[in-house]
């Protein structure tokens, strides 16, 4: 009789060692089987877990469409104000002073209109309380702190240079 | 059905298919809780426990391995626990101590003592790869993966238990051919 040598670079096969294999088995093999109280128990539990699962998953389904609405709703809310932001924004730049109406605005006659200008008026309305009506740059027949700011606009203006 | 198909059942709320996994999975489970607790109702309780806790993993399980791969380290974490809790065996010497028993009929089966005799000097991880890869059918990649062990290390007990099964006196004429 030889003996059996193990080959270990390759999986070793259980069938090459039956009688163990099998003793093995009959060793470890339960006396008894499942009851079947066992069986419905888990029978229970999976049917159970399963029912809570789709009562879950409809709940899930419902709120998932409620949001779904509030959140569409809320969307529909902020691109509608966004939209009316939008207006008014292009209103305020059809505001803003044309090129021809603040040329008046080069307070220092240096040629060009710059934050200088505006701080000239605004000392000028700061000291005298009054100044030239020629100065009234938004044209609301008062020279005060709103002139000034026109002045500053046109002033930081990026097609300034044109002046 | 295979073990995947039956799960991405499961995993849509078929109640049928996790149930079809359960049967055929429950005797494995059972031997396996019985080997480690050394008791059938400390057993059945391991059986329902590990069911639960598969349960509670749909939906939204993912197999990445085989199933056996998956349940063993379940079947034994819980075992251990169950073990613990009542006080029961500290190792699974204990089965093996019964196995040696004589039987309910007061007839010792010789080879089946020997065997059992003989697996109890085998250190605790030898023995638990060689039932592994005897009694659960598990692959040496499955078991590897089961017990988070570096496959060369599976291979080395594995060898190390049957040359000692080869050169005990109880055991060696399984070696013979």
């Amino acid at each position: 009789m030889t003996e059996r040598m193990e080959q270990f670079d390759e999986d070793l096969d259980p069938g090459e060692y039956s009688k163990l294999s099998a003793d093995l088995r009959a060793l470890f093999k339960t006396l008894r089987s499942v009851p079947p109280e066992v069986d419905r128990a888990v029978y229970d539990r999976i049917h159970r877990h399963f029912a809570g699962v789709k009562s879950s998953q409809g709940k899930y389904r419902r709120f998932r469409w409620a949001a779904l609405w509030k959140v569409a709703a809320a969307a529909a809310v902020v691109i509608f104000a966004f939209s009316l932001d939008l207006t008014k924004r292009s209103e305020r730049v059809t505001q803003r002073p044309a090129l021809a109406e603040i040329q008046a605005a080069d307070i220092d006659l240096n040629g060009r209109v710059d934050i200088l200008d505006a701080f000239t008026l605004a000392r000028q309305i700061e000291k005298t309380g009054h100044v030239e009506s020629r100065w009234d740059m938004n044209g609301d027949g008062l020279v005060d702190r709103r002139d000034v700011d026109t002045v500053a606009l046109a002033a930081v203006r990026l097609d300034k240079g044109v002046l | 059905m295979e073990d995947r198909e039956l799960i991405q059942l499961a995993n849509t709320g078929d109640p049928d298919a996790f149930e079809a996994l359960y049967y055929r999975y429950r005797d494995w489970i059972y031997r396996l809780a019985w080997r480690f607790t050394g008791n059938q109702q400390d057993a059945l309780d391991v059986l329902q426990e590990t069911f639960v806790y598969l349960l509670g993993k749909f939906p939204g399980f993912e197999l990445t391995a085989s199933m056996t791969t998956f349940l063993y380290p379940a079947v034994k974490h819980i075992s251990t626990a169950i073990r613990a809790k009542r006080g029961r065996f500290t190792s699974d010497n204990g089965v093996l101590d019964e196995l040696t028993a004589p039987t309910l009929e007061g007839q010792t089966d010789r080879n089946r003592s020997e065997l059992a005799t003989a697996l109890t000097i085998l250190p605790g991880e030898q023995r638990e790869i060689l039932l592994m890869r005897f009694v659960d059918d598990m692959s040496l990649q499955e078991i590897a993966a089961a017990l988070n062990t570096p496959i060369g290390t599976v291979k080395s007990r594995l060898h190390r238990a049957l040359h000692t099964l080869r050169y005990d006196r109880r055991t060696r004429d399984y070696f013979l051919e």
